[in-house]
């Protein structure tokens, strides 16, 4: 098997490159429609650099999509077109019908299309929703989550190209995990979103109330609230309260503290397992065994239409009935 | 100096740690504890040499001497013990929540100020270190313009008399209980709320209640603020993100000394954490040599005395109640509530 790369605006693409080599997965070449960018990347990883996308799709197996959100549609059409299996980054799209249109073409095609959610392959993450599965924490009531980060800036702060800021880049991971963990599908939201942090014209921060179908309630914060005074770039945490217990999931938490005048500040040095290694050999996987993927573009539409909810609650200033696109 | 006399109403956690705050203070005497248990109220008494005790208010009221009654009971029983004492022109001091109504709180407002007393509510989360210090940052500007504040507060489900926190229409549950601290807290460091939303579970059969309230206020600060009686062992934490910084703390990991002593029939201890179980409602080891409920006390009694001017006044204590019961009205119907002027 091998693989293209679609595009390196997202700076995941460099760890999935990392752990394509690690498997012993041959990289065929790199197509970024910003060829300085996608030189530059091809430079950096030894990968050659292809100026268009066609003849990349020719010779490969199935590709990474990383471009800017509002392009995730492009380039997986451009996949699906050539039959070629997909790793979409999320979110999968900026609107509920380029979502559609992606997950269809890819039906037609007959072409895998996984989505790039990592927390699923965090080991907590996986021991917490078997244990929830099992009934381990009895009914489950409530969940609070995080998913905070630095601003990351570039196209992430235009609107055109990323479709939101904080709640479009942020929501998606833990709304994923949250229905994940519940099996349940999301029915209501609320939001706050404001620009308070970064004084860009972007949303920065808020808080989100999510309802699922089953009774639970939920919160998620996905602030870009780290500033670079902060020892870690962000966090995943999940609270999970049932009617037998609680659990407290802090994805981040395996690290050593180190204080070296190198950095000028404290930081977290993490020692967890890398999942995003974990996500790429799972979608290496899945093409070679022609199998339904973990994580597919439903589940990326599901995630990203509690994005757009919380956009929509946020500017009518009351809860939203979240009605789930057929596909 | 002349000594404050102080009749003390309720022998439960609360009063066994106001008990032991006016203990400290010179010029301050206990000279009744009321509790409609008598025992409770004689046992609490024989540890501070409280010369009488008694089993109702009007009773403590018509019999003894004195220029304070502090309000230790249930909080549906606020209002009509605060208004009793106020008629016969004593002071007030009462945990919080000031009343389970605004209607009663109002009340206790009114006849205070009618009969000319102090009325001073609980808000204890004002004399913490670490409350006060985070707030001192964020008002010298040390994180920017705060964006999102994220508060947590919670343990065991408490344990009271004839399980009055179990009962919503007494105690208000978990956001009227033990989310108002963060409530206050929060309206003091950034002003009037515009508009929460929420939502609870409240399970008094289990026990165990949680809640996640956002709350936003007019200055645009967005709160989270997480409650639960559905934990084990008590603990606080709070982050709040600013357009310069963060400024957090968690409770977990900022005791100065942990205590665990061993469970053992013989001693009939029980294991415990970094909490101090004061019966059967965990209580908060407080790494200062004067605890927050000392200092409290000690504030209350210099304001009764004119010495000082109140930190919280009735109206904070209030303005914390209209919020909880927002969150409450919020959690109920499903919609976001305003706070309106």
């Amino acid at each position: 098997m091998n693989i293209g790369i679609l595009s390196t605006a997202h700076m995941h693409v460099y760890s999935y490159m990392a752990a394509l080599r690690r498997l012993g997965v041959p990289i065929v070449g790199i197509y970024d429609d910003d060829a300085e960018r996608g030189r530059r990347a091809a430079e950096a990883t030894g990968v050659p650099f292809f100026p268009d996308a066609e003849p990349l799709l020719a010779q490969v197996d199935a590709v990474v999509v990383c471009s800017e959100n509002a392009n995730h549609k492009r380039d997986v059409l451009a996949a699906a077109r050539h039959g070629r299996h997909i790793l979409c980054e999320k979110p999968i799209a900026t609107s509920v019908a380029d979502a559609l249109e992606m997950i269809r073409a890819c039906q037609q095609a007959g072409v895998i299309l996984q989505m790039a959610f990592p927390v699923r392959y965090i080991a907590a993450v996986r021991q917490l929703r078997d244990l929830v599965q099992a009934g381990r924490l009895g009914r489950i009531l409530a969940m609070r989550g995080t998913n905070h980060g630095y601003m990351p800036g570039g196209w992430f702060i235009d609107h055109r190209l990323a479709g939101g800021g904080a709640v479009m880049d942020h929501t998606v991971h833990v709304a994923d995990i949250m229905r994940w963990i519940l099996g349940a599908e999301v029915r209501r939201v609320y939001a706050e979103i404001d620009n308070r942090v970064h004084q860009k014209d972007i949303d920065d921060c808020g808080i989100l109330t999510i309802e699922f179908d089953n009774g639970v309630f939920a919160t998620l914060d996905p602030s870009w609230s780290r500033t670079d005074a902060y020892p870690i770039w962000g966090d995943v945490t999940l609270e999970v309260v049932g009617s037998g217990g609680t659990a407290s999931l802090d994805a981040f938490a395996a690290h050593l503290n180190v204080y070296s005048v190198q950095d000028g500040k404290g930081v977290h040095e993490g020692y967890g397992e890398d999942m995003d290694y974990y996500l790429i050999k799972d979608f290496v996987e899945t093409v070679a065994a022609g199998r339904q993927p973990l994580v597919d573009g439903v589940d990326g539409l599901r995630a990203m239409e509690v994005a757009l909810a919380a956009y929509e609650s946020a500017a009518r200033g009351e809860p939203v009935e979240v009605t789930l696109a057929a596909v | 100096m002349p000594n404050i006399h102080v009749l003390l109403v309720g022998a439960g956690t609360m009063g066994r740690v106001h008990a032991a705050a006016y203990a400290k203070l010179p010029d301050v005497s206990l000279v009744g504890i009321v509790d409609s248990d008598r025992e409770a109220a004689e046992a609490l008494a024989r540890v501070h040499g409280v010369p009488a005790t008694y089993s109702d208010l009007t009773t403590a009221l018509h019999d003894v001497a004195c220029d304070v009654v502090d309000l230790c009971v249930p909080t549906h029983l606020h209002s009509t013990y605060a208004v009793a004492a106020a008629e016969r022109g004593k002071h007030v001091i009462c945990e919080k929540p000031i009343a389970r109504t605004l209607d009663q709180a109002r009340a206790m407002l009114d006849a205070c100020r009618t009969y000319g007393v102090q009325l001073l509510v609980g808000h204890v989360v004002r004399f913490f270190p670490n409350f006060v210090r985070a707030k001192a940052l964020m008002e010298s500007g040390r994180i920017g313009q705060v964006a999102v504040a994220r508060m947590f507060r919670g343990g065991q489900f408490p344990r009271g008399w004839d399980d009055w926190y179990r009962d919503v229409d007494r105690s208000g549950g978990v956001m009227l209980d033990l989310m108002i601290h963060d409530f206050d807290f929060l309206r003091w460091t950034f002003g009037p709320v515009a508009r929460v939303y929420a939502k609870s579970v409240h399970d008094a059969a289990a026990p165990l209640a949680y809640a996640l309230c956002t709350l936003r206020f007019q200055s645009g600060v967005i709160a989270h603020v997480e409650g639960s009686w559905a934990h084990e062992g008590f603990s606080t934490r709070f982050e709040f993100a600013g357009s310069q910084g963060i400024l957090e703390e968690d409770s977990r990991y900022t005791a100065p000394l942990w205590v665990h002593e061993r469970a053992s029939a013989a001693t009939g201890r029980a294991a415990d954490g970094g909490g101090a179980a004061a019966g059967g409602v965990a209580v908060p080891l407080s790494p200062v040599f004067v605890n927050p409920y000392e200092a409290e006390i000690d504030h209350f009694i210099r304001v009764i005395r004119g010495e000082e001017t109140p930190r919280v006044t009735a109206m904070d204590a209030y303005e914390a109640l209209r919020i909880a019961l927002a969150c409450a009205e919020s959690a109920q119907t499903g919609r976001p509530v305003a706070l309106g002027d």
